[in-house]
Parts: structure tokens; sequence; C-alpha cells
């Protein structure tokens, strides 16, 4: 059954800006790329290393691992170059009275 | 009673052999020529020198951009402390990071400066060009010199190009591929690849086309503590095919060089690439290398990669196999002589299902040399159906020289088919005595027990490649001038 968690108020999470939470084991990154937002599982899935971090670049919306520099989607959370090939999880994101929330299962 | 004198060959004692190791190096390769550079930076990486470069150029803003951030990942990496103890010599601030030798490349070797184009002809390469290549590129120092294709290949659309020209004459399909397969920020020594990187070879075929003849790539390195970082990216067009050869040498300085190389490949749908190295630096280069290729639906990649020379060379090139039923091949020959480490190998992914691999390797140490096999079999999770072979054998020609084996593997999937097979051998009395006792000489025993054991990849060598390879071995071998 999928759980809604809550992140922070709209107004908190601007365009070109980034917000970590966690929920049970798992770290997700939130991102604002010009107005919508994305959701990814912080994890690489070349070698497991935190992926949020990384260089974020909102106008490609997509974030670079800061471990070995391959770029993901952040839209499909697929990545655009090796060294990693298998996607990351991605969260479908949801305001509900201008707080954003994730639909984590 | 008239008695007949046989011939004797004469036996060299241990010593007498370590002595002539490579002994013909520098004639052949070793010799250096007078700097009448236009441009040659002074030592040591900072920002101007890399704004410099992208300038001289006259490079789009979005990689200059690249190579600076590039730069940073290189000066915020620490020094890898994994393959080899001898990396600790590297010193990267006592090195030319950009030397230009040339205007612009020529296609005709008539517009290549004479002093350079003495050096590639002492090395054989036009003559080459004229026998059996479809196209050659001619890189000194940090830049491609003399750049051809045949005519009849440039008209059915493939691209030959040094990267440098490629990148201004085709900017949008680099930027497409440039720096996919290996991103900057992939390891330290791609980071300074991509900081600094200067010639290479851009190869594009488009769908369909098979290029018959090999293209080849020859890389020359003249200045004491030069730097030399091509860059070279190959993309085959569905069902295409192209086999790309290159050669390396040096001269022969008492302080060091350092060749960090980035090659990318990308394979589309149905294509085939070979990739062919015969790397014979000098024994004052540091070769460290970054190699990679992505396969797609039905595509094969193959490296066929022989290491001779150098200092150190860490060098693993990898194939993705990204869709189904792609194949990827690695042949790997190294041979480490005195002082030398060859720590050499290869990886392959299986991300896809009913893929399939083989990895052969071979080293052979002599006279205190150190050959290690460094290699990655992943097969993800989801990759049904693959199948692949890995072997490495080492050959020890004697008692002070070592092999190291480090074979990784990781297997996310059940229904996979997987051998791996590792050899360390000697060259053993018996196989002397079986072939000495049939009457070959001892030196031409041992020759014969080596080229047996390389054979299988030396068979895979264009012919001329494969009778320059085994004259190598034997000269290594004996250490006699050929």
């Amino acid at each position: 059954m999928p759980e809604l968690i809550e992140v922070c108020p709209v107004s908190e999470l601007p365009p070109g800006e980034r917000r970590l939470v966690e929920w049970e084991d798992l770290e997700i990154g939130v991102f604002n790329c010009a107005g919508t937002l994305y959701a990814i599982e912080d994890r690489c899935s070349h070698d497991n290393g935190p992926l949020a971090e990384g260089e974020f670049d909102p106008d490609q919306c997509t974030i670079e691992c800061p471990r070995h520099g391959s770029l993901f989607d952040l839209k499909t959370g697929r990545p655009k170059t090796l060294p990693a090939y298998a996607p990351v999880d991605t969260f479908p994101v949801i305001i509900e009275d201008e707080t954003i929330k994730l639909e984590v299962d | 009673m008239a008695t007949t004198e046989t011939p004797q060959t004469p036996v060299l004692t241990e010593n007498e052999e370590l002595a002539r190791i490579n002994a013909d190096y520098a004639e052949r390769f070793g010799f250096h020529d007078a700097e009448n550079y236009l441009y040659k930076a002074p030592k040591g990486l900072s920002r101007e020198i890399v704004e410099k470069i992208s300038e001289f150029k006259s490079e789009p803003q979005w990689m200059r951009e690249f190579r600076l951030k590039a730069l940073e990942h290189f000066l915020a990496r620490p020094q890898p402390t994994w393959g080899s103890p001898l990396l600790a010599e590297v010193d990267y601030d006592d090195i030319h990071y950009f030397v230009r030798a040339s205007e612009k490349p020529g296609r005709s070797w008539d517009e290549v400066p004479a002093d350079v184009k003495r050096t590639f002809d002492r090395l054989g390469i036009p003559e080459a060009e004229r026998k059996f290549l479809a196209g050659v590129g001619a890189q000194y120092e940090s830049e491609v010199v003399y750049h051809q294709v045949r005519e009849d290949l440039e008209k059915q659309g493939v691209i030959f190009l040094d990267m440098d020209s490629g990148l201004r004459e085709h900017e949008d399909i680099v930027r497409r591929y440039f720096a996919t397969v290996i991103p900057p920020n992939d390891n330290k020594l791609a980071a300074l690849n991509s900081a600094v990187w200067s010639g290479g070879s851009f190869v594009y075929v488009p769908e369909g086309v098979h290029v018959e003849m090999p293209l080849q790539a020859y890389f020359r390195i003249n200045t004491e503590n030069m730097g030399q970082f091509e860059r070279t990216l190959i993309i085959a067009e569905p069902g295409s095919y192209v086999h790309y050869v290159e050669g390396c040498t040096a001269p022969t300085y008492s302080s060091s060089s350092l060749h960090s190389a980035v090659v990318e490949l990308i394979a589309l749908p149905g294509a085939r690439i070979r990739y062919t190295t015969v790397q014979n630096w000098s024994t004052n280069v540091f070769n460290l290398v970054t190699k990679r290729a992505v396969a797609y639906e039905d595509a094969t990649v193959e490296w066929v990669d022989c290491n001779l020379g150098s200092r150190l060379t860490m060098k693993y090139p990898s194939v993705y196999l990204l869709g189904e039923r792609a194949h990827g091949e690695i042949l790997s020959i190294a041979f480490a002589g005195k002082g030398q480490h060859q720590d050499a190998g290869g990886k392959i992914i299986h991300a896809a299902p009913n893929t399939t691999s083989n990895i052969f390797a071979k080293s052979i140490s002599k006279d205190g040399g150190r050959g290690s096999y460094r290699g990655l079999l992943e097969i993800a999770k989801g990759a049904h159906g693959a199948r692949s072979k890995v072997v490495c054998d080492a050959l020890l020609l004697d008692e002070h020289s070592r092999s190291d084996t480090y074979p990784t593997i990781r297997i996310g999937e059940d229904d996979v088919n997987v051998g791996h097979e590792a050899t360390v051998s000697k060259v053993g009395e018996d196989q002397l005595f079986y072939l000495m006792s049939h009457g070959i000489p001892e030196d031409e025993a041992s020759k014969l027990i080596v080229n047996g054991f390389i054979e299988p990849i030396t068979k895979e060598l264009p012919m001329e490649y494969a009778v320059e390879m085994n004259r190598l071995i034997e000269l290594q071998m004996e250490g006699s001038i050929g």
C-alpha cells in the first residue's frame, strides 16, 4: 500500500533547489526543475554511493553522480552517461495543501 | 675422413641477455628530433594552460567549460593508490601539457613540417598507408600533423578526422556522444584528459557501411617530460563495420613522460567495431589510459590490446553490453621486461539478456618485470542467458619476474554461463629439453614457446601487425638488433 510522506512547504523548494528526505532506510532527493518537481532515490546504481548531493542542472533536469560522473535524468531516473547503466528509482511527487509530498511504497 | 662442422649459436649468459634487452629500441624508435615548435607550454598544469589550449583551438564555449570543470575534478581527486606502487612516481608538475608542432593537420605528407615528416618516414607510416590502410592519422606531441582518408570512403560518408577538426566540423555529432561513455569525473586520469585533451581521432561510420581496410592512427611523443592526451571517439551506426588500429612510440629519455588517453567507442545496433593497439612506448613513459565501449543490440566490440613498452601501463579496455545479443571481446597481451609493470586486463559488463563475451589475456614477464591481469566480469540482474569466458594466462621466463591476477566476477542473475580459467607457468626445463632434443637451440626453443603462448592473440592482428608483433616479441626475447 503506497504511503504519502511530507517533504516541506512548496515555498521552501523554489526552482533550482533540492531537498533530501528520509523514509525508513531510504534516502530520497527532491528537485525543482523550473517549477516541476521530481524525486529519485539518493543512490547511484553504479556503486551505491550517494547521488543527490551531486551537481544539479535545473535546466537540463539532471544530476551528476559526485563519485564517478554518471549523469542521471531526474524525470526518468535513467543514466544518460556511463559508468552507471541501470536506472535509479523515482517517486511520484504530489502537492497537497501547499505541501510537497512523496508517494512511497 | 672429412668432418662437418655444425654452426654454433652463441650461448648468452643470463646477464648478457639482460644487458641486451630492447637493445635496438633507441635506434628504431628511441631517437628524438630537434624542437622547432610553434608553441610549448611551460611545465605544470593550471587554469591558464587549460584556457590557452581551448583558445588555441578556437573551441565553442561548452567545450571550454567542459575542460575547466574537468580540471576541478582532476585537482580534487587524490592520486589512486591501487594498481602499482610506480604510480607514486608520476609528477604532474613536471610535465609539458601542450606542445604545438604544426599549424594544422596536412592532408598530404608534403604539408607536414620536414623534420616531423622525417620521423614518420623512419617509422614507416607513409609506406604503410600506401600499402594497406584506408586512412591514416599521425599525431606528433599534442596535435595531429597529418590526416588522410581514402576518397571512396569519404564519398560513402565515412568521417575520419583528428578530434580537434571533428569538433570544429561536426560539432553536433561530437556534442551528442562526447564523454557519454567516459565522463570527466570517471577517474583522475580521465579528468586530466578531459581538461587538456588534444588530438586523437574522430571516426563516424554511417549506417550499413563496411570499412574493409583498417584506419590507422600513429602517436608519437618527441619532447622530454611531455604529456600526450589524445581523445578518440568512434561511432559506428547500425549495421556498419570499422577496424581502427593505433601504434605508439617515444624517444628514450631518462626522465618521465605521461600518456593518458581517453577512448570511447559506440557500436549502435548490429554494428561492429574492432580496435587494435600495438603499443611500444619507451620505458620512461607512464601509460595510463581509459578505454571503454558500449555495444547495443546485436552489436560487437572487440579490443585487441598489445602492450610492450612503457614504465607502467594501467589499462583495462571495457565493453558495456547494453543491448540484447551484443557481444564483447577483449584480447590482451602484455610483455613486462626489466623495470616494467604491465597492469592490464579488461572489463565486460553484461547489462542485457543473451549477451556474450570473451576475455583472453596473456602476460609474459622477464628480467624482473611484473605482469598483472586485472579484470571485471559483471552480469547484471535481468541479463539472463548471458555467456562469458575469461581466460588469463601468465608466462614467467625467469625466477626474478612476477605475475599477479586480480579477477573480479559479479553475477546477479541465475540463468547464465560463466567460465574462468587462469594459469601461471614457467618456461619449463622439460619443454626446453624436449625442443632441444630435437636439435633446436635453447634461445630458439624459448622463442617458440613464447610465440606459441601468444599465437591465439597475434593471429587476430592484421597480417602486417602480426609480423611486427612477432618481431617485437623476438627482439624483447633476444635483445638482438633485427
